[in-house]
């Protein structure tokens, strides 16, 4: 039996309940009388002058309040945690596309947004400096007029002679790393509302606040008020991961400013686009390791430079690149280290905290090279670790000896390969590798080491309040916060723990910033250490006191004598003597005693020195292990994750749900930041605006999590417990990338891993979406929304029809993409809604054909009998679309009216040769698909024409190949980037007889390949007829897209898709051949 | 039914098992219908494209992004929120094994994964593994890792099955 009463058990979030009913109240669900809205007017250039902001038009629009620029604040205009180079408005210069150079209120949401596309600006437009290199030249424009250089923050540390170390070294290899932006992707967008409180006059803030300290500092600095007066009552918040820190100071600022001018309630709430262009990303690091060792593989000297790029603001930078610059030669016991670091501006959006902070993109780095190491002398990849790996007491880089704690690199490195089963798996997947497939398979690991909390950055202590009510109930509060991580719950837990009462006696409560000091900000994985202790300290103070009171009842002298478990308090030798937790309360209160608590917590002694590089910057640490693995297309690039095993010591296990949840939510945060998320800004301007472009891992990408808790107590915290926020979200793109170079037998140094890092070696910059770049008609809207739009509900086809006819009127299905491009420019389109109407809505099947509605959904078509029996192609590429959601709206009309070349639905429908039906008021005509999709996103529809059925005629091809392969980048919610669909059919003499083969993605509309078709017809399909096939395919795909920025990674890939589809036939047809004999 | 001079669609839908009768402007989506007008809060907007889910709501007995779905497109049709089932013992059944399971976290993007949790279970109550991740890769979550939302659907599922066998 455990020696705890909770610690360390699955425990119930205490706040679940509000939040799975959807009754928990986040930032935009709050509505308070009166209340005005809020909008924000962005840069529309990354870098520049402004000559001049017009407002007149803007102020016009009937609903509008107040506009506020620059000029209207009233205390210090600008932010910034450590250096205040951010002002909320800015002033006259736009530093990045994210600025904000005008705010509106208005009585609605629509009148602040259009006032905001009103507001016409001149600039002096600058060329925008959009890489470190460029920053640094010499004479480059300072990105900040007010500093020195474009160097934000530069760090070092040195232990021992690394120019001499290197010279007596047998082996020298030098390696650069690159790793780009990462976007934060809380699923919730800010929200902040600000408004006078008419009791007490106090402003009150309220929305999406990470650390509401903070934003209390800075708005009361910006208003010019005490921070007495600022209130902060922050709602329930929807993820954060370090992102609703400097973006939600700023965006305070500014709601409070809008609070004061105009005396009302302001709501400011963004869209996914505007939290995206404005909020703080992952620094993208260049990493260059010069790195010497012996021959058996022991380092002797590692000399690290290290470009960070801050984009446009300092925000974090200068503590992100100290903790890099602490942890960058990773938990390895080095004689010779020297780190050097320096953060650059850029005009590119500003980096800040997040999730790991500084370390994933080190560790990535580090342990890539570790595995380089271990491929120069021949020895396994666990080997080189444990000849470097620090030990109990050894001297870290910057000269702390490990001796307060116990270091646990080695323990969680062989736990994780025994749990893994590592040296079976790394057999198996060589063993696997050695054959001709196209698909490899690879295992990886990463270890990495973490200082917890804050560290030499800044002050460390934290504060909370346990108070005892008669009842011998409990209120907890603390100064850090729940961000959704569970801290409500280990809070609880360690209240409960510390009283032996049950969970459910304690009650936290958040408290207002009125209300509780300082706790210090809910960062660096610090909540539980500072936080818990803080609380631990307010109970144990309580608990003391308590005991005074029943000790002599107790007969016992000392707190150790006693037993406090079950609501129970007894003596420990003589348990019969006992009291009630709840009688022990109730004699206390009536004692007079002081039944309420202020629990702190001051970090044990650190040092650091900044101009030697040298201290204990940390006063304990973490260690982890995480084992991926992975598969590999080589034909396409795609990566897969298989499994992973993730063992971490966290000293102490409080709430086992919270700490694997902890752990798998980081892990699919650092397969993102491997794999998936390509932040994509050019020239300063982003392309990546929303989850459509910005990709974060589905459910279907993120396999089985092996979790183990190694439990190495640290007499500094709380019940020993350490971290495991950011220790779990690390390690997963250093881990997936050694997997996959072993997959490929090749070093990669540049994450993301995307499709085209694999193929081509490097990142293609991706276009905005083309359906957007279309109607980039000068109608732009600032804030993405829906505006005049104009929808009829007609009674039947006729009355559709006769709509249609008028003019005027477009028709709308699923409005899946009408939608989205609706947010984005105004137009006056009217609408008749064509869903549901009789005619277009049912799937029919008749002698010789299938007929399918153009107003039914994707998730009707592809569970239909008829279609999963004639058209199984048809149904295969349906299951592709979108997500179920959108398969439930989304229909085939749409998709085929759309055009676009990347629909789905459109190949198999021309495989299987369909009609189009267009009916008009007066007119009817049928005509094959493939002449009435005549180009991108265009059509022969003509005006006043409805297309009302697609025709599939029932094919009698007898025993014939049906063969879909899509590739998208992700498993799930994909716009393809490319698939084949294929018939194939062979003669007696096992030659094909029947081809048609038909693109989706690849050209400007899917097409049936008929070249390809005719070199194949009446051969068998040998290596060589294959081969001739892929060159004339090569021919094909130069001519019509050579010069397109996809070509270079389409052109390969297709090619070996189609070779690989050939090939699974011919198997496939070998196989019928050998079971008919 | 055609919009009137207001540009407004007049439209009589049930939500939550309430019927409403109601004008609607034609921007107005059903996610904006059931959050501003009723005032239902618990669906949630985190994309306005259809990508997160966390706007999910099941109309007409199918899981939906509202925030595509026009409100003047819901004449007649029949709309449950989370808010709606909080009565419903499949629904409650799940909430509590998200609780137990750590399926739920910041919780924003929670409601929506109910939704579509919800819908599947009620359709089939013990779907395979394949056809949870179908039902479910339409819905974001930042969070979890999505493991602990897997193991809530599938003690839920279990308890179904042994339900099953011991009937």
């Amino acid at each position: 039996m455990s020696s705890f009463n909770h610690l360390g058990k699955r425990i119930n979030r205490v706040d679940g309940l509000g939040k799975v009913t959807g009754k928990a109240i986040y930032g935009d669900d709050i509505l308070i009388p009166g209340m005005l809205y809020g909008v924000c007017r962005y840069a529309d250039i990354p870098a520049g002058k402004v000559l001049s902001i017009d407002t007149q038009v803007a102020e016009q629009v009937l609903g509008v309040v107040k506009i506020a620029r620059f000029n209207d604040v009233p205390g210090n205009p600008y932010a910034g945690v450590i250096i205040r180079d951010y002002p909320p408005i800015i002033d006259n210069l736009v530093r990045f596309e994210g600025d904000v150079l005008a705010v509106i209120v208005a009585e609605t949401y629509e009148a602040a947004c259009l006032a905001a596309d009103k507001i016409q600006i001149e600039y002096d437009v600058f060329k925008p400096i959009c890489s470190v290199e460029d920053a640094l030249k010499p004479g480059a424009r300072l990105i900040q007029p007010g500093s020195d250089s474009n160097i934000v923050a530069s760090h070092h540390t040195e232990k021992g002679d690394v120019d001499l170390a290197f010279a007596a070294c047998a082996q020298q290899i030098e390696r650069t790393f690159n790793i780009g932006f990462q976007e934060h992707g809380y699923i919730e967008p800010e929200s902040i509302t600000a408004y006078i409180d008419p009791s007490s006059s106090n402003l009150v803030l309220s929305g999406s606040i990470q650390n509401p300290h903070r934003v209390r500092g800075f708005v009361a600095s910006y208003l010019a008020l005490p921070e007495s007066d600022v209130d902060v009552r922050r709602s329930v918040l929807g993820g954060s991961f370090g992102g609703k820190d400097d973006t939600i100071d700023h965006l305070s600022c500014r709601a409070a400013l809008m609070a004061q001018l105009t005396g009302r309630p302001v709501k400011f709430t963004y869209t996914r686009e505007q939290s995206i262009c404005e909020s703080s990303k992952r620094h993208p690091y260049n990493m260059t390791y010069k790195v010497g060792f012996d021959d058996s593989g022991r380092i002797q000297a590692m000399k690290i430079d290290i470009l960070v790029e801050s984009g446009a603001y300092a925000a974090c930078t200068p503590f992100v690149t100290w903790r890099s610059v602490v942890q960058a030669a990773g938990p390895y016991d080095i004689e010779n280290v020297r780190v050097d670091i320096k953060g650059v501006y850029t005009n590119n959006t500003y980096t800040a905290a997040m999730r790991g902070f500084g370390s994933p993109q080190v560790v990535y780095a580090n342990e890539s090279l570790m595995d380089e190491i271990a491929e120069i002398c021949h020895i396994s990849a666990i080997k080189v670790r444990k000849i470097n790996v620090l030990k109990q007491d050894s001297l870290s880089i910057t000269g702390q000896k490990f001796d307060k704690h116990k270091v646990s690199a080695v323990e969680v490195l062989e736990r994780a390969v025994e749990e893994s089963d590592y040296q079976a798996k790394l057999e198996k997947y060589s063993r696997l590798n050695a054959g001709t497939d196209h698909v490899k398979y690879g295992i990886g690991l990463a270890l990495s080491y973490r200082g917890c909390s804050m560290g030499a950055e800044g002050v460390d202590t934290s504060s909370a309040l346990v108070v005892l009510n008669s009842d011998a109930s409990v209120n907890i509060s603390t100064g850090v916060c729940e961000n959704g991580q569970g801290l409500q719950t280990t809070m609880t837990i360690i209240a409960a723990e510390v009283f032996g009462i049950a969970i459910g006696e304690v009650k936290f409560t958040e408290p207002p910033t009125s209300l509780i000091s300082d706790g210090g900000p809910t960062v660096a994985s610090r909540a539980t250490v500072t936080g818990g202790a803080a609380v631990k300290d307010g109970a144990e103070t309580l608990k003391a006191r308590i005991f005074e009171v029943v000790a002599s009842e107790l007969k016992v002298e000392t707190l150790d004598q006693t037993l406090w478990r079950d609501g129970i308090i007894s003596n420990r030798d003589l348990p019969e003597l006992q009291i009630s937790f709840k009688e022990a309360v109730n004699k206390a209160k009536w004692a007079g005693i002081n039944l309420a608590a202020y629990g702190w917590f001051a970090q044990p002694e650190i040092s650091w020195d900044e101009e030697k590089g040298t201290g204990s910057p940390y006063f304990t640490w973490v260690y982890g292990c995480q084992i991926a693995e992975v598969k590999v297309d080589t034909s396409t690039g795609k990566l897969e994750l298989l499994h992973v095993t993730a063992v971490h010591d966290v000293g102490q296990v409080i709430n086992k749900t919270g700490f694997e949840g902890q752990v798998a939510g980081g892990i699919a945060q650092g397969f993102g930041l491997g794999v998936l998320e390509d932040y994509n800004i050019e020239f300063g301007e982003l392309k990546t605006k929303n989850l459509d472009s910005y990709l974060l891992p589905t459910i279907k990408d993120i396999p089985a999590i092996k979790i183990i808790a190694i439990e190495n107590g640290d007499e500094a915290c709380p019940f020993g417990a350490k971290s495991i926020g950011e220790p779990a979200s690390e390690l997963a793109a250093a881990a997936i990338n050694n997997a996959a170079c072993f997959a490929l037998k090749k070093r990669i140094r540049q994450l993301p891993l995307t499709l085209e890092q694999l193929v081509l070696g490097y990142n293609l910059k991706k276009p905005a979406r083309q359906s957007e770049l279309l109607q980039d008609d000068g109608h732009k809207k600032h804030t993405h929304r829906l505006t005049d739009m104009h929808l009829v509900n007609p009674s039947d086809l006729t009355e559709t029809l006769q709509l249609l006819s008028e003019g005027g009127y477009r028709p709308f299905a699923g409005g899946t993409d009408l939608l989205v491009q609706g947010r984005l420019h105004y137009s006056d389109d009217k609408f008749v809604n064509i869903l549901g109407i009789d005619g277009l809505n049912e799937i029919v099947e008749t002698e010789s054909e299938v007929r399918i509605g153009s107003a039914v959904c994707f998730n009707r078509i592809l569970a239909h009998s008829s279609v999963i029996g004639h058209f199984p192609l048809l149904s295969q590429a349906c299951q592709t679309i979108g997500s179920n959601q959108i398969r439930n709206r989304a229909t085939i009309g749409g998709n085929i009216i759309n055009a676009a070349p990347c629909a789905d639905s459109v190949p198999p429908l021309l495989v299987y040769e369909a009609e189009v039906e267009l009916q008009s008021a007066t007119s009817s005509r049928r005509i094959p698909l493939s002449q009435f999709i005549t180009g991108s996103y265009r059509t022969d529809i003509k005006v006043g024409e409805l297309l009302t059925q697609v025709c599939i005629p029932k094919q009698n091809l007898g025993n014939v190949s049906h063969k879909y392969s899509q590739l998208g980048r992700r498993n799930a919610l994909n716009i393809s980037r490319l698939s084949i669909s294929c018939l194939m059919g062979f003669d007696s003499e096992g030659k094909v007889d029947l081809c048609r083969v038909v693109d989706g993605s690849l050209f400007s509309h899917s097409q049936r390949l008929s070249a390809i078709e005719d070199l194949l017809i009446g051969s068998r399909l040998t290596s060589e007829v294959i081969g001739k096939a892929e060159n004339q395919l090569l021919d094909m795909i130069d001519t019509a897209i050579g010069g397109r920025w996809s070509a270079k990674y389409k052109q390969p890939v297709f090619i070996n898709m189609f070779k690989d589809l050939m090939n699974d036939i011919v198997v496939e047809n070998s196989q019928e051949q050998r079971d008919a004999c | 039914m055609l919009a009137n001079k207001d540009n407004k669609t007049a439209i009589k839908l049930i939500v939550n098992s309430i019927s409403h009768t109601l004008e609607v402007a034609g921007n107005t989506r059903l996610l904006d219908l059931v959050r501003n007008e009723l005032r239902q809060t618990g669906t949630k907007e985190g994309c306005s494209v259809g990508e997160c889910g966390a706007c999910t709501v099941i109309l007409d007995g199918k899981p939906v992004c509202s925030c595509l779905v026009l409100a003047a497109q819901c004449d007649g049709k029949e709309v449950t929120t989370i808010e709606g089932v909080a009565d419903d013992p499949l629904a409650q059944q799940l909430q509590q094994s998200f609780i137990v399971e750590g399926g739920v976290q910041c919780g924003f993007c929670t409601p929506g994964v109910l939704m579509s949790s919800w819908a599947l279970l009620g359709d089939n109550p013990t779907p395979s593994d394949s056809d949870i991740l179908d039902a479910l890769e339409g819905n974001l979550c930042r969070c979890t890792g999505y493991q602990p939302i897997l193991n809530s659907i599938k003690a839920v599922i279990k308890e179904n099955l042994q339900s099953l066998n011991s009937a």
